[in-house]
């Protein structure tokens, strides 16, 4: 299996209104291959929508990035913008929140599907309204609906045509960042199974930026958990729910209520990410982890533990200098 | 047809200020304290048969409600009076006044939309640089000099080369219709440019934070994600969205010109509506300033509707 | 507290619970325009207040010929009385800077009752309130203000009543809207659950959040108060005994200034007023923006993101 998308020691800064810059994503690298679907989880402010945007390079003006971001072998990120645009939406698409506005209000989404079409040469004119048409029938959009505005369409219809629209140029690696948020439980479901089963039908290589993790274990196979800015932890979802090697990924699995276990305390973790607006000393969880001890005073590097699965957390360093009485 | 209930509410809207309109124009005429029109020994040199005429045409001799009633029966007849100035009737005298401000403001408004949508769209898309604060802060500098003193700094600098009164070179006799054109355009150059100035101050303003606010929105990260473009997503999702406010503060805006224009017809004698209301002021020509004032606040209310309406063909999301 | 980067459309500063002179201290700090704004009109401000004691010479004192031009006694020169430019010009801004306080103080009456009370009773209170003000708004304010003063006589206190009555529907507008959302905030409806009177919440609770905008909105309104004070001074329908900066550019004019070449009688007075609104505006402007944070990430800008060498330090299990 080839390796679709390769990113390499993703560092992205923003200019801060007063000066300074904040350090929002530090040194992040990730894998996919064909078929592999990824879930990036982490709290709000974790670095992981900057993350998925900076794979596609829609990053402001006020950002700065340093880096690798690998598409077939070829590194896109090193020439910017210009690099970056002529593999936007043929090689890597993205679904925005539902909550957003993703979609222009002032143009019907059949007109917004083909003007992807058309920009790509995948089809022109009559063609292009035809393969809108199936397009939105393959995500369970009746093919009418073409002619309707965004407004006209509820939250999880205008999800469905995002979607529709993002595969309209076989990409091969779909973003998904936070698709089901805002979206009613029900409708989250149907999205989820669409996605489930175009990704599967198509061969696409998923990564699902979201908070949210039952969807990460409904969708995804792998997952890295994102802390201040870096990954924490790589590894199998069951890897990750079951056998944690770093307690903030423990502790974000523990915080999920079970609707099961009703008898189980609920856990929180107590205070809040750290500024990333000042260089980190040591580890970034320190402050609000149960197990921190002497050594994590030195920031720890994500090392691999076994075979597919890696953690940055001094618990799992083989030499411990403390040694029983 | 969609939404036909918001197009007949607004019209309604617009129907009923133009009556409080003219409701006002009466009371303010005909029933504010030391309204000359009640008393007539104000009126220059007023024969007794003038007099008497005018008591009939205003029904002085009757009660406030009576005149109340013949003011609107005269009104739907379109019948304004007569001016006291030149004892035409108050409607011929405001046609040809309108009749001359309308192109001279038509020159002002399309100079100030063109320039002000440009350098709008600049300040926007080169925002932080020093070309976006050098637009911004000329257009604010514009925006802020007061309209007749504007038109008295452009009389001073083009005195020698560009007329600087009156909408026709009197000498000129019978001229052929071309050297008339030729005339009145000239004349018209630097009123309208004042204008112009003033407006595109305000209209890149509008304009640069129309952009703003769709440059941020999220469909455009959409776009960009596409991979148009930049031009092509400023040209086709941007401006196209940023037109529904524009459109609307635009037309909007068109109904006070009329009313500004009033300092620039004095300052360039321009014999227009505005020059009407001036001299009227001066002359105390009741009829006329009433006309005037009324046809005025109509246009307001028309251009409101205007933009209403505007922004309902624009923004498909309006259709309770 | 930490910086939270939110999704796109991060607004990228620390939040802070804003104190009320604070919003508005801070704001001008952090414009240059803000300040540039306030620093000038400050100073106009003070040479017009101390106009009696600053003035080189007497306003009503002819020094010289008629529209004599400039020289070192007289920097800007002689109006068509003989009296000095630079005197005129400071007694002028007095003028013209009480009418456009005591215009906006009226306005500020009018529609800022107008406005909370709309805003904060809603429903029919509310829909006939707006109607009123939506017919103000209709009604052209330069012909209404020059047939008002025609009709009423020109003194000083007509032209600044006339004025007030046309500016008080933007304040309105603002102020309804607002009002409508500082109403909906939890300690708001807390104090309505304990009980407190309509008026202690208004003067207590809802008059402290929106004075910050009502000042924004203030400012901007004197400079058009200023700017409609020149316009009825040029059509002659300014207070003939008082001089105001407006009153010397119609004087001027009136004398054929222009045809005596003395320009330096009607470009000065001009600018001044146009310093004084666009300094009132670029406060205004920068105050309001301050306090409306629509501060969203352009998505799409001329400028792109930039690139920085490989740091090295991260990802070790690729």
């Amino acid at each position: 299996m080839s390796v679709l998308l390769e990113v390499e020691d993703l560092h992205v800064w923003f200019d801060l209104q007063d000066g300074g810059e904040l350090h929002a994503v530090q040194g992040v690298g990730l894998r996919l291959e064909a078929g592999e679907r990824l879930g990036l989880v982490g709290e709000s402010g974790c670095g992981k929508t900057t993350t998925a945007l900076a794979i596609m390079g829609l990053l402001p003006p006020s950002a700065s990035v340093a880096g690798r971001v690998l598409l077939d072998g070829e590194d896109v990120l090193a020439g910017g913008e210009a690099t970056m645009r002529p593999h936007r939406w043929t090689d890597v698409a993205i679904v925005f929140q539902g909550a957003m506005n993703a979609l222009n209000p002032v143009q019907t989404i059949g007109s917004q599907i083909v003007e992807a079409l058309e920009l790509h040469g995948r089809a022109r004119g009559g063609a292009a309204q035809a393969r809108t048409g199936e397009l939105l029938e393959s995500v369970g959009i009746p093919r009418e609906r073409a002619q309707r505005f965004p407004h006209e369409l509820s939250g999880g219809m205008r999800q469905r045509a995002a979607i529709a629209m993002a595969l309209s140029c076989n990409p091969k690696v779909l973003i998904a960042d936070e698709p089901t948020t805002a979206l009613d439980v029900m409708v989250q479901a149907q999205i989820l199974d669409l996605l489930d089963a175009l990704c599967r039908d198509f061969g696409l290589a998923l990564v699902l930026v979201t908070h949210d993790l039952p969807v990460v274990a409904q969708l995804c196979d792998l997952g890295a958990v994102m802390y201040a800015g870096e990954i924490v932890e790589r590894g199998t979802v069951d890897t990750l729910y079951h056998a944690p090697r770093h307690p903030y990924t423990r502790l974000l699995f523990a915080a999920t209520p079970d609707l099961d276990d009703s008898t189980g305390p609920i856990v929180s973790i107590p205070g809040s990410p750290p500024r990333l607006d000042r260089p980190l000393e040591g580890c970034p969880f320190r402050l609000r982890c149960d197990s921190a001890f002497s050594a994590c005073a030195a920031r720890p590097v994500l090392r691999t533990l076994e075979d597919g699965h890696a953690a940055a957390c001094h618990l799992n360093d083989a030499v411990r200098t403390a040694a029983p009485a | 047809m969609r939404g036909a209930d918001y197009v007949i509410k607004r019209t309604a809207f617009a129907v009923v200020t133009i009556f409080v309109a003219v409701t006002i124009n009466f009371a303010l005429f005909r029933l504010a304290p030391g309204s000359a029109v009640a008393n007539l020994s104000r009126v220059p040199h007023a024969t007794p048969e003038l007099r008497h005429a005018l008591e009939k045409q205003f029904g002085l001799d009757k009660s406030k409600g009576a005149q109340y009633v013949l003011y609107l029966k005269q009104l739907v007849h379109g019948n304004l009076g007569v001016s006291f100035a030149n004892e035409q009737p108050v409607r011929s005298n405001l046609r040809t006044a309108i009749g001359n401000t309308v192109p001279m403001v038509l020159l002002g408004t399309i100079f100030a939309i063109v320039v002000g949508t440009l350098t709008g769209v600049v300040a926007a898309w080169r925002r932080g640089t020093p070309l976006e604060t050098i637009s911004v802060t000329t257009a604010l500098g514009f925006y802020s000099m007061p309209t007749h003193w504007l038109g008295l700094m452009l009389v001073i600098l083009f005195a020698g080369t560009l007329p600087t009164g009156g909408m026709t070179n009197e000498f000129l006799l019978n001229p052929s219709w071309w050297t008339h054109v030729k005339d009145v355009l000239s004349h018209m150059t630097l009123p309208a440019l004042t204008l112009g100035l003033v407006l595109y101050g305000e209209y890149t303003l509008i304009v640069r934070s129309a952009m703003l606010e769709t440059l941020g929105e999220d469909y455009i990260l959409t776009a960009r994600a596409k991979g148009l473009r930049p031009w092509t997503i400023v040209r086709r999702h941007a401006l196209r969205n940023a037109l529904l406010p524009i459109a609307t503060l635009v037309a909007l805006s068109l109904g006070y010109i009329v009313a500004g224009a009033i300092l620039i017809e004095t300052v360039f004698s321009w014999p227009g509506i505005g020059r009407a209301v001036y001299d009227a002021v001066l002359q105390r020509d009741y009829p006329m300033l009433q006309g005037a004032f009324l046809v005025l606040t109509v246009s307001v209310v028309f251009f409101n509707l205007l933009a209403d309406l505007i922004y309902f063909k624009l923004d498909p999301r309006i259709t309770q | 507290m930490s910086v939270i980067l939110h999704e796109p459309g991060a607004v990228l500063e620390p939040e802070a619970a804003p104190s009320r002179g604070g919003v508005v201290w801070r704001a001008i700090r952090r414009r240059p325009s803000a300040a540039i704004g306030l620093t000038v009109l400050l100073l106009i401000v003070l040479a017009a207040v101390l106009a009696p004691w600053l003035a080189p010479y007497g306003l009503h004192d002819q020094v010289g010929a008629v529209f004599a031009a400039p020289s070192w006694s007289h920097p800007l020169g002689l109006d068509d009385g003989g009296i000095d430019m630079v005197t005129l010009l400071m007694w002028g801004a007095q003028i013209s800077l009480v009418v456009g306080f005591a215009a906006t103080l009226v306005s500020m009456a009018i529609g800022g009752t107008v406005g909370v009370l709309a805003g904060y009773f809603g429903g029919k209170v509310d829909v006939i309130l707006m109607r009123i003000t939506d017919y103000f708004l209709v009604i052209p304010d330069v012909p209404l203000m020059i047939v008002v003063a025609a009709i009423w006589g020109p003194s000083l206190f007509h032209i600044v009543i006339v004025i007030g009555i046309l500016l008080w529907t933007s304040t309105a507008r603002v102020l309804r809207a607002q009002v409508k959302s500082v109403r909906e905030r939890v300690y708001v409806k807390r104090a309505r659950a304990l009980g407190a009177g309509h008026a202690r919440i208004v003067l207590r609770h809802v008059l402290p959040q929106v004075a910050p905008l009502l000042i924004a909105n203030t400012v901007l309104t004197v400079a058009v108060a200023i700017f409609d004070e020149t316009a009825l001074s040029f059509l002659g329908l300014g207070d003939p005994s008082r001089i105001s900066l407006g009153k010397v550019i119609e004087n001027a004019f009136q004398r054929a200034a222009i045809s005596a070449g003395a320009w330096w009688a009607i470009v000065p007075p001009g600018a001044l007023v146009a310093l004084i609104i666009l300094s009132c505006s670029l406060l205004g402007g920068a105050l309001e923006d301050a306090l409306n944070p629509r501060l969203r990430v352009a998505h799409l800008s001329a400028r792109t993101f930039r690139l920085r060498p490989l740091v090295g330090r991260g990802d070790s299990a690729v």
